[in-house]
């Protein structure tokens, strides 16, 4: 079972099973991670904030529907929203698909990451980190 | 999970339903009120859509205002559905733990449903929880689910129990995949739904479900659940609540990204004419309709119809969930040959995702962002 999921060395990742990439020019990338997005199942809508909104740490950015659940999406960290995944958007599958790459959600330029880096796992951490959720979830019949 | 306190209403509107709704499961986030079972009707009628449906393609609203259908947003997801005096809406409010905010959506979903499911049962019926987290007693939706987590860390689980279906309004209200409606829809319709009534008999009253159902909340997670009263705290922030958001027309008639699209397709088989239509939103099949002049078991149809609800428009997905239907109803199936359905769902959904991108090619009127008022 553990095999069966995945995530992206180098990436940070948060308890809400969302990952942030930092990119060459200082911006960073926000997406789903493999887990999280199987045990809500498919996507069938998604909504994200529009290009220049400011975005706040452990506040609303946008919000999700998979298997008739609703849900906020809570910002990872505060920042400009720089550039959203339109084509995620008209087609949120995408995000269960290549959750790594093409599905990923927003690019934001950070306004305070130096410090909010540290409420993420990151590096050697995100290991145990996954393999203790795993664990969780198949213990609280979370997974499929 | 300690549900402690039972409310009842009866003919409320749709803005005061929903909002009343949502005001209870926000403040038992923060434990401000608490955890809370609500049991009420909506005044005849009204229809709301999904979180995130396009209102427009959803419903028909020329005839909704004609008759004086009022028209909203649930906070929860899945499709539209029309409300009334006789489907019966539960509401549970529960906290929801901070760090599963995406988690385990089937297995909260089928837990929150035991409550329904042990009342239904205590009536006789054979209900179970299944698939695309629905209620269905033998192969026909009864009940419709949703769940909704509130930014305050509170959990909204509804569902819509039909008690009764007025199946004529019902397609006069929802936008269908059919050309015309006519006796034969009708009928059909009828016969791929059910209602409580039909399952037990037609004098059964919507207290007496209603009874039933808050008797089966109290033994599948027992505890002993008060009948109360809203505080006055309570009343105030539903009455904001109402009128900031379920009054508000951007809430109401907000978009999404997600374009909608329809395809289908007609199939001679040796049992008859097939005919399916498909709905798509972007790649999600969100609705099919599987007739024709064939002869078979309407229960049989309407699981392999309940099966493609919601479902990834991925050959290969398609094919599995079609396999497990047939391997389920053999016998009634044999009529309608699997490879000739399979043929017609492939042609319809190629015609729906062909539809789907001329639209996208000449978006006028479509893809409006969302406005941003309610996240």
């Amino acid at each position: 079972m553990k095999q069966q999921f995945k995530f992206k060395p180098g990436f940070y990742y948060n308890s809400n099973h969302l990952w942030i990439k930092e990119d060459d020019s200082g911006q960073l990338l926000v997406g789903m991670d493999e887990l999280g997005l199987d045990s809500m199942g498919e996507l069938a809508y998604l909504m994200l904030p529009t290009v220049g909104s400011p975005v706040e740490l452990g506040k609303a950015m946008g919000s999700i529907e998979a298997a008739k659940m609703t849900s906020e999406l809570i910002a990872p960290l505060s920042g400009i929203v720089m550039e959203r995944n339109e084509a995620a958007l008209r087609n949120p599958l995408l995000v269960n698909e290549k959750p790594y790459d093409e599905g990923w959600l927003v690019r934001i330029e950070p306004t305070q990451w130096a410090v909010e880096a540290n409420t993420m796992i990151s590096g050697d951490q995100v290991t145990a980190w996954w393999n203790e959720e795993i664990e969780r979830f198949e213990t609280q019949g979370m997974l499929d | 999970m300690n549900i402690s306190r039972y409310i009842e209403d009866n003919q409320v509107s749709a803005t005061s339903g929903l909002a009343i709704d949502e005001m209870l499961a926000s403040r038992v986030g923060t434990g401000q009120s608490p955890q809370t079972l609500r049991l009420y009707t909506y005044k005849s009628h009204c229809a709301l859509v999904g979180r995130f449906q396009n209102i427009e393609s959803e419903l028909n609203l020329d005839y909704c205002l004609e008759h004086g259908i009022s028209v909203n947003r649930r906070p929860t997801g899945g499709g539209a559905i029309i409300m009334g005096s006789e489907q019966l809406g539960v509401a549970l409010a529960i906290p929801g733990k901070s760090d599963d905010s995406y988690a385990g959506v089937r297995e909260q979903m089928a837990r929150f449903s035991r409550g329904i499911v042990a009342g239904l049962s205590s009536l006789g019926c054979s209900i179970e929880f299944r698939r695309k987290n629905d209620l269905e007693i033998a192969g026909k939706k009864i009940a419709g689910l949703g769940l909704h987590r509130t930014p305050s860390g509170g959990l909204l689980f509804h569902a819509s129990l039909l008690v009764d279906l007025d199946v004529p309004l019902m397609l006069n209200v929802l936008n269908t995949p059919f050309e015309k409606l006519s006796d034969k829809e009708i009928s059909t319709v009828a016969e791929r739904t059910t209602t409580v009534r039909r399952e037990v008999g037609e004098n059964l009253s919507v207290d007496e479900v209603r009874e039933k159902i808050l008797e089966g909340y109290q033994e599948a997670f027992q505890v002993d659940i008060q009948k109360g009263n809203y505080s006055d705290a309570e009343l105030v922030e539903a009455q904001n609540l109402e009128n900031s958001k379920y009054l508000d027309k951007n809430w109401i008639y907000q978009t999404t990204d997600v374009p909608d699209s329809t395809g289908k397709a007609k199939v001679k088989t040796a049992g008859g004419l097939l005919d399916v239509r498909m709905v798509l939103a972007g790649k999600m099949i969100k609705s099919t309709f599987i007739g024709g002049d064939f002869f078979t078991s309407e229960n049989a149809i309407a699981d392999l119809e309940q099966s493609l609800r919601w479902h990834s428009s991925q050959s290969k997905l398609i094919l599995g969930t079609i396999n497990k239907v047939y391997k389920r109803w053999s016998d009634d199936l044999a009529t309608l040959p699997q490879e000739a359905l399979i043929r017609a769902l492939e042609m319809a959904l190629k015609r729906a995702e062909v539809s789907a991108k001329k639209v996208a090619v000449d978006p006028y009127g479509c893809f409006v962002s969302p406005g941003s008022v309610h996240v």
